[in-house]
């Protein structure tokens, strides 16, 4: 079997006698998107620090393409950071070629794949302007294209979507399903669960340090019951709470959302409904990744 | 190494061109352009005030003529270069309406005491100028002579007491046993101002320089692209190839400056009174400007380092002067010894302080400009700057290593040390 591009092997890192990372095990293969979730202070950073070689692990071992750590593998590695950071007085076009050739890419190069990111994004007329004058969506494109100008092979992207507006989170999302596509290994860290929903095969949720969750997101999303029904209805339906295993009703604007004990319940609640109403809307819910995060780690989000 | 002259050229390219970075440069050569000028200026001016000729004084005639006689003989023996000319008028009336009449711009008034010599007053609309100075004189040779003609001196007698007294120097070294005789005393004041003006240079190059470094890099950590240029590129070589960036462009605007100077030195008018000052630059020990370089290089890259470091630790812009205070005043006091030590070169301070590293480069340049320290001294003393370049070299970029991943306030020594620990740095 091919070796996983980017190997996270039982690292764990200790600052003095805080453990900020333990045991963590995670494999990337090539053109999938991996989630790294957890709440803040859960051990996201530090892990993506380590695997950008900033700091090194304690125990356990990281592998790029089978190999460990080295300055020359700096090249490879495509990074996009939660706080964002340019040269605020630094024409555009100077600084991501400067970016690009600090990770090896000629003058020449690093100016023609620049000119097609923009004109990708539409904004060439950024070219020769300072990062100052953008609007800070725009800044925050300019910032992803310095990420993966030099065509890495592992991006590490943290919080690539937070602070844009719905037109810009679905142009960048759909770049990053490109990058994916061919062939990029993508490290994802968020708090936003659908993004994860929709880009990530596999995904890991730490908390305090620790892996609480691991593993392909349909898989766990099986393991979880289904416990919530939608109904929507035209009518007003009574009696809802005194069914058995109905653990909570919710009126909303179209209907019913209802908390289930067990699976099977749904059948009672269905034909209870029936009985009374017209039904335009009957479903068993799978359980979102919000409400999976939730129960892992307690309710400690934020 | 690439890496390394990607980042200097960035770092040098950018600081050039910035707003402040040019005006700064502009307003300091016009301000060394003025300095430069200023004796010819003033010159133009005041001469254009008294016009070409000489100044014309009136007095009365027959008033004092034992006075007013040799006075007009003394400025007419001058001849060229005579800045006054006496006239005689009827009475103090027609003086007046002399002034009035742009005859003359003022007049002599002598009030006899019954002494040798009278009292004179100037009166004038203005008493600006030399006018006063260059009366003094010659009525100060006027009356010795009157005084030493009633005396019955002989003629030799009386040249003998004029002449002024000749005091013959030389310099001895106890060291090397060497003996300079020579009209003029070392440090002569070419070497005192070539001291001074190198030492005020040297602090510039190296403190204001490395300030600017420790912005830079508060400035790309508080705007977060650390995070970016960390991971493209080693810290070392990002530390040092900013240290030699701004190293490049500290010289470039060092260089800009000497040669404002030679620009304005040679300018013809100014040639003229250099050659009356007897400046000769050529007269310098060529191996003074080897060491200006030397420890212009030192002092640079020992600063430069430790402003770096704690430029890393800090990580918001406002915070950082207050960070740098320690390493500015230790930057300062060597200034300082530099300068104040120009009137004492041979004390004991001045020699302790150019064995401390951080003092080296002002000190140990002072005592070369000024004083004859032996060879083994200069050497030691660069040895010690070298080996501390180093030491605090590797200290700062561990500090460095460290200080660009830490946010937040700005970290005690000991929260560095144990971060240190903990990214096994």
């Amino acid at each position: 079997m091919k070796m996983n591009p980017l190997i996270v092997d039982n690292v764990s890192k200790q600052y003095g006698d805080k453990t900020a990372v333990n045991q963590i095990h995670l494999e990337v293969g090539q053109g999938e998107i991996y989630g790294l979730l957890g709440a803040n202070g859960a051990g996201k950073t530090t892990t993506m620090r380590m695997v950008l070689g900033l700091i090194f692990p304690d125990e356990g071992r990281i592998l790029y393409n089978g190999k460990p750590y080295s300055r020359e593998q700096l090249s490879m590695l495509g990074y996009l950071p939660e706080e964002r950071g340019m040269y605020p007085k630094v024409k555009i076009n100077e600084q991501i070629t400067y970016l690009a050739k600090l990770r090896g890419m000629s003058q020449k190069d690093a100016d023609k794949n620049l000119k097609e990111w923009l004109e990708r994004f539409n904004i060439t007329e950024y070219y020769g302007m300072k990062v100052e004058e953008l609007s800070k969506g725009n800044q925050q494109k300019i910032q992803f294209i310095a990420a993966v100008i030099h065509k890495p092979s592992i991006v590490i992207l943290d919080e690539a979507f937070s602070g844009l507006d719905p037109v810009n989170v679905e142009q960048l999302k759909e770049t990053v399903k490109e990058l994916r596509d061919s062939g990029t290994t993508i490290l994802f860290s968020t708090h936003r669960m659908e993004h994860v929903e929709e880009l990530c095969r596999n995904m890991t949720i730490l908390h305090r340090s620790n892996t609480v969750l691991q593993g392909n997101i349909k898989e766990i999303k099986k393991q979880f019951p289904r416990e919530r029904v939608i109904l929507g209805t035209e009518g007003e339906l009574k009696g809802l709470e005194s069914l058995g295993g109905v653990r909570q009703v919710k009126r909303m604007e179209n209907g019913y959302e209802v908390l289930i004990e067990r699976p099977e319940t749904a059948q009672d609640l269905l034909r209870h409904a029936m009985a009374q109403t017209e039904l335009t809307r009957f479903e068993l819910m799978e359980p979102t990744l919000n409400e999976i995060f939730i129960r892992s780690v307690g309710g400690r989000n934020e | 190494m690439n890496n390394f002259w990607t980042v200097v050229g960035f770092t040098a390219r950018n600081k050039m061109r910035t707003k402040s970075f040019i005006v700064t440069t502009v307003i300091i050569a016009l301000i060394i352009s003025i300095g430069v000028n200023l004796p010819f200026i003033i010159d133009r001016f005041s001469g254009d005030s008294t016009g070409d000729g000489p100044t014309v004084i009136g007095y009365v005639n027959g008033q004092a003529p034992k006075v007013t006689d040799p006075l007009g003989a003394y400025y007419e023996r001058l001849g060229e270069d005579a800045d006054l000319k006496l006239l005689g008028f009827a009475d103090e009336e027609a003086l007046r309406g002399g002034i009035e009449g742009g005859m003359i711009r003022g007049y002599l008034v002598f009030e006899d005491q019954g002494s040798a010599f009278p009292e004179v007053t100037y009166k004038a609309e203005s008493l600006g100028g030399n006018t006063t100075s260059s009366l003094m004189l010659a009525l100060q040779t006027i009356r010795n002579d009157i005084i030493l003609q009633e005396s019955g001196l002989t003629e030799a007698q009386r040249a003998a007491l004029i002449e002024p007294v000749k005091l013959g120097t030389a310099q001895i070294s106890t060291e090397t046993g060497a003996e300079t005789e020579g009209g003029e005393t070392k440090p002569s004041g070419l070497a005192m101002g070539f001291v001074y003006v190198t030492i005020i240079l040297l602090f510039m190059g190296i403190f204001i320089t490395s300030q600017l470094i420790a912005t830079e890099v508060t400035a790309e950590k508080s705007s977060r692209v650390m995070e970016i240029l960390v991971t493209s590129v080693a810290p070392l070589t990002q530390m040092f190839g900013k240290i030699f960036g701004m190293f490049v462009v500290g010289t470039m605007q060092i260089a800009t400056f000497v040669l404002v100077v030679i620009v304005n030195v040679s300018l013809p008018h100014n040639q003229e009174m250099l050659s009356g000052l007897d400046i000769n630059l050529s007269e310098l020990d060529p191996m003074m400007y080897v060491y200006a370089i030397i420890f212009y290089f030192g002092g640079y890259f020992l600063y430069a380092t430790l402003f770096a470091a704690v430029g890393s630790i800090v990580s918001r812009t406002e915070e950082l002067a207050q960070a740098l205070t320690p390493v500015t005043i230790l930057s300062m006091a060597g200034f300082y010894i530099g300068i104040f030590g120009m009137s004492a070169p041979g004390s004991t301070l001045i020699k302790v302080a150019s064995f401390i590293p951080f003092f080296t480069p002002f000190a140990m340049f002072l005592r070369v400009g000024l004083t004859e320290p032996a060879a083994w001294e200069i050497a030691v003393g660069i040895g010690i700057l070298l080996v501390s370049i180093f030491a605090f070299g590797w200290l700062s970029a561990k500090i460095y290593r460290t200080g660009v991943l830490m946010y937040g306030k700005r970290p005690s020594w000991k929260e560095i040390r144990k971060a240190m620990k903990a990214y096994k740095i």
